[in-house]
């Protein structure tokens, strides 16, 4: 316990001087939380405003750059310089140095949440129609399959370079083409069919279901896209997963 | 305290290493030799369990390294060929990290000194000179007051001072009961540090013996040269090359 408090220290530490985590995953959707509070319609006579259903989009933000960007290309990175062999000949598992990993990049996606959620509710006094439990639920539900997602790409990609196009191409189609920057709805509907593709887009739905408080029943399929996502990514990185 | 026979470590069709057998009490430091690619690093990475590998035993203290992996390396050290840290980590963090993964740890400070990293704590790694990135290498290797180290070309890198220096600090940890394995270019390094000497040749034992031994057994006056006959990087062979070259 001790050790894994140590290393979530210092690997904290090497995130905070990183940098690029703040920008991306924390002033990004801060700043975006703030235009679209300005932009976006508050009007909520027919049903939850287009500033209410945002929040759904703007809070992924911080899981996909930590989950899908910085988690994986430091697996990548770990392994490729070795520095998972070195804590392979230590009596700590090398699984610490990621659970490590792992768990400061959670912290900052939690972080991140925190402000825009700060953001929506203090200057712009957010509302939600649904139930919290209900959106906080599905918003683990969605860190989960990102963060396996990530761990799948952090596995089996085979160097520093694919990693880095693989992580960039999944963190940018999912941050234009499901709906966590440009919104769904104003997208034509042959790229919507394509979007559907997306595991977020499927999580930003599962998002705002919870925020109108529609019966979350009506997103089942949602959820099973999520939960396949999960399982799929975990079982997958199971198998391929290399230290070396 | 090490014991292993007939180890093999394979990639795909060629054979790194070739049933190579040694053994290793307290106190005695073991040379793996050979040329480039002859296979050092590969039965290093094959006795520690890092690499997969067949063989008819391998026992770190009587235990496997492979099985019982949290008790073996509690009193191994060991210093790769090439050793990376993460970007921006500072050789204070590195120290830290690597202390908190053990249950007992040697003095720190006392460590840095005499690593010549005294006042470099707040540096981050990656940006210390070649030379002190290989001593934080074997610093760290040693900073759980192990019974057992690899180290794998421990003084590439370092001027002569600070090679004496280290020497000095292992030989005296010999004398304390420290057992070593090491891998070497440096002829002169293995006649002060070693005990006995194992030389590779494509990944066969060619020789095991003393220092001594290798000299008789080759009929040459100097270890180096006994050495260059064993692992067969005959000096001819160089000149044919760079006379092919030019």
């Amino acid at each position: 316990m001790r050790s894994l408090i140590t290393l979530v220290n210092i690997e904290g530490r090497l995130l905070w001087k990183g940098m690029d985590l703040f920008i991306f995953g924390f002033c990004f959707p801060v700043l975006l939380a703030a235009l679209f509070g300005y932009l976006l319609s508050h009007d909520a006579s027919g049903g939850p405003s287009d500033f209410q259903l945002s929040f759904a989009a703007v809070t992924t933000i911080g899981i996909l750059a930590t989950g899908v960007m910085g988690f994986p290309l430091t697996i990548a990175d770990y392994r490729h310089r070795r520095i998972l062999q070195r804590f392979q000949v230590t009596p700590v598992p090398p699984a610490y140095l990621l659970a490590a990993q792992g768990l400061i990049q959670l912290a900052a996606a939690v972080l991140s949440f925190t402000a825009v959620a700060a953001v929506y509710h203090v200057w712009f006094d957010f509302r939600l129609d649904g139930s919290w439990t209900l959106f906080l639920l599905a918003y683990a539900f969605v860190t989960l399959a990102m963060y396996s997602l990530g761990m799948l790409i952090g596995s089996l990609a085979p160097n520093q370079k694919a990693a880095n196009l693989w992580s960039s191409l999944a963190y940018f189609a999912m941050l234009l083409f499901s709906g966590a920057t440009i919104p769904y709805n104003i997208m034509p509907e042959t790229l919507q069919r394509l979007m559907n593709v997306l595991p977020l887009s499927h999580g930003i739905h599962l998002l705002r279901h919870a925020i109108a408080g529609d019966p979350m029943i009506d997103a089942a399929v949602h959820a099973a896209v999520l939960i396949g996502c999960f399982a799929l990514g975990t079982a997958a990185t199971a198998k391929y997963f290399r230290w070396r | 305290m090490l014991q292993v026979r007939n180890l093999s470590v394979s990639y795909g069709a060629k054979k790194a290493v070739d049933r190579l057998s040694l053994r290793l009490k307290p106190g005695e430091a073991l040379g793996l030799l050979g040329a480039n690619g002859a296979g050092k690093s590969s039965a290093i990475t094959g006795m520690l369990g890092v690499q997969h590998s067949q063989y008819d035993e391998l026992t770190v203290f009587g235990k496997s390294p492979i099985h019982h992996r949290r008790n073996v390396f509690e009193a191994v050290g060991v210093q790769f060929q090439e050793t990376n840290f993460p970007d921006r980590l500072t050789v204070q963090e590195a120290c830290r990290q690597w202390a908190a993964l053990y249950r007992e740890t040697a003095d720190l400070e006392e460590l840095l000194h005499s690593f010549g990293l005294a006042g470099r704590e707040r540096q981050v790694v990656n940006s210390l000179s070649g030379g002190e990135r290989q001593r934080l290498a074997v610093l760290l290797a040693l900073i759980h007051k192990p019974k057992l180290v690899f180290l794998d070309e421990l003084t590439t890198g370092l001027d002569t001072k600070a090679r004496k220096a280290l020497w000095n600090r292992l030989l005296l940890m010999k004398a304390n009961g420290l057992g070593m394995v090491l891998t070497s270019h440096y002829m002169d390094e293995v006649e002060i540090l070693c005990d006995r000497v194992v030389i590779l040749r494509q990944g066969r034992t060619v020789f095991q013996g003393t220092v001594t031994d290798a000299m008789r057994r080759s009929g040459k006056t100097s270890f180096e040269d006994a050495y260059l006959k064993f692992s067969g990087e005959k000096e001819e062979d160089w000149n044919a090359i760079i006379n092919h070259s030019s």
